[in-house]
Parts: structure tokens; sequence; C-alpha cells
């Protein structure tokens, strides 16, 4: 059971540490692109997250069609059937513990629904909305 | 000693009479990782070496997906699949199939288009195909219920809205 606890405990500190330090230097580039950039915005990102778009493989698809629209709960590949898993790091701590694996699954999963790469204020504006979920 | 008689015979009709699943299970956790978390973990006796580098230098268009990886994992999986492609696995029931139907110098782009398999499919309904619960031929564990096992025998064979097949 102290074994758990602490291992709960790690994963929460690892995980507030690197999705913190990630959003920060994803600050610094947002505000190299726009100097009056304030802060990222749960709200443009939950747009981001769940609005249509032309995807990569000619087909309108969102954020939501693989990942559901409760973050909480697991989610299906729209063109595999295949599970995944929460993305909400409340219910999946594995969520955003590892900075490369972040960057990786960003990159795809833009170009897999916008076709093309997100802007810093968009990456950390969907990863606030990711995180602000229950 | 009868119950074990009965259980070598169970465990023994799980296997090819070599003793040999049909493939060579997959037994690299970053693959089942890297691989695995978008669509079944194929076992890499499934597909010659030449097709599984065609489909490694080109991951920022995987089928039409960017599923682009690391450098060091690119060069880790490509050796992977390439020390366990099917021409170096002929032992195996199917890996020796599916090379052995393949034309002199032919490299599918796909395990469902080598000719062994798209043979093995071809009399499948395509709207068995398409539903939701399996969506294409490349979802081999909707149907084949031990594929993960390296078992694509006939009689794990159940397909939503169907069930058994027979030939």
């Amino acid at each position: 059971m102290k074994i758990l606890l602490l291992t709960a405990l790690l994963l929460n500190l690892s995980f507030a540490g690197v999705i913190d330090e990630y959003l920060n230097s994803l600050k610094q580039e947002a505000l190299k692109e726009n100097p009056n950039f304030k802060a990222f915005d749960a709200k443009r990102g939950e747009e981001i997250f769940t609005s249509k778009h032309m995807g990569k493989k000619g087909k309108e698809i969102s954020c939501t069609s693989c990942h559901g629209t409760d973050l909480s709960k697991s989610g299906e590949n729209v063109f595999t059937a295949k599970t995944i898993e929460p993305l909400s790091p409340k219910a999946n701590p594995k969520r955003f513990t590892d900075v490369a694996e972040t960057e990786k699954w960003l990159k795809r999963n833009f170009n897999d629904v916008y076709n093309r790469e997100g802007t810093a204020l968009e990456k950390g504006d969907v990863i606030t909305y990711i995180i602000s979920k229950d | 000693m009868k119950y074990l008689i009965v259980l070598s015979m169970l465990v023994g009709s799980l296997f090819a009479q070599n003793g040999l699943t049909d493939v060579a299970p997959v037994n690299n956790q970053l693959y089942i990782k890297e691989c695995g978390s978008c669509h079944f973990a194929y076992q890499p006796g499934l597909l010659p070496a030449s097709s599984w580098n065609k489909i490694m230098s080109n991951l920022a268009n995987h089928y039409n997906n960017d599923a682009s990886i690391s450098p060091a994992n690119l060069q880790t999986l490509t050796k992977y699949l390439n020390d366990n492609s099917a021409e170096k696995n002929m032992q195996y029931k199917r890996s020796n199939k599916i090379v052995s139907s393949l034309a002199s110098g032919q490299i599918p782009d796909s395990i469902s288009t080598t000719p062994y398999i798209a043979r093995k499919h071809s009399e499948i309904k395509k709207s068995l195909i398409s539903q939701p619960e399996v969506k294409g031929l490349f979802n081999c564990i909707a149907c084949h219920k031990t594929a993960d096992k390296g078992l694509y025998g006939e009689r794990d064979i159940n397909i939503p809205h169907y069930g058994k097949w027979e030939d």
C-alpha cells in the first residue's frame, strides 16, 4: 500500500514537473512568434480538440474521432479500431510524463487531423485543455 | 496421469505438427509499444524484409497516417523486423506460405496484399471485413482470436456477426 501511494505520488510529481516544463518551453516559443502572447487557454484548446478538419487520410475528423469527448475514458482509433488509453492524466497517470512521447503524438496527430504540424500556441492550448479536464 | 495426457494433448493441439506456432510470436516490447499502440502488432514473420524496409522508410506517410518515430527507435525496430522477417522464418508454416506465394521481385506494401493472405481472405464477404468491429483486413485479431500468439488456425476464427469460418 505504502509503495502504491509512493508510486502514485512520484508519478504525480513527475507529471506536474514534466508537463509544466514543457508548457513553459512552448510559452517561450509562442512569445517569439507573438510578443503579445499572454497565456495558454483551455477554451481555445477545446476548439482545437473538438473541431473537424480534413485530415491526412482525406476524411473529415477531429481529435475526438479517436479520443472521444470524455477524456477520462478510453477511446478507439477510428481507422484501426485499436483501443486508446484515456488521454486525461487524472484518469491515466502515465500521460504527459515523457516530453519526447508527448511531442511525438502532437506531431503525428496534428498531421493526421490538420494535415500540418501544430504551432507552439496550438500545442500549448490543447495540452492546457486536456489537463484541465477531469 | 490421465490429466497430464489430456493436458499435453490440449497444449499440443494448439501448435502445428512441428511444435511451432503459425508465425513466430512478437517478442519485442518496444515494437509492441511503438507499433502496437495504433494497430495490431503484426508478427515480423508475416512479411519479407524488403516489405518491412519499404514500410519503415516512409513512416511519416504510413497508409496516410503520420507514424513517425525517433531515429533511434526507427533503427532498432527496422533491425528487429529485418532479423525476424518471413524469409528468415521459413520453418514457420505461414511465413513459409507467404514467402512462397510471392512473385519473384515482388515487394508487397502490406500483409493483406501478399498473394497467400489475399487468397485466404478472398471468399469473405466485403461487408464482414468493413463492418465497424473489424474495419479492414489489417485488423487480424478482430477475427483471429489468437493472432497475438502467432496462431491463425481455423479453429480460432470468430468473425463478428458471422461466427466460425470453415473453408
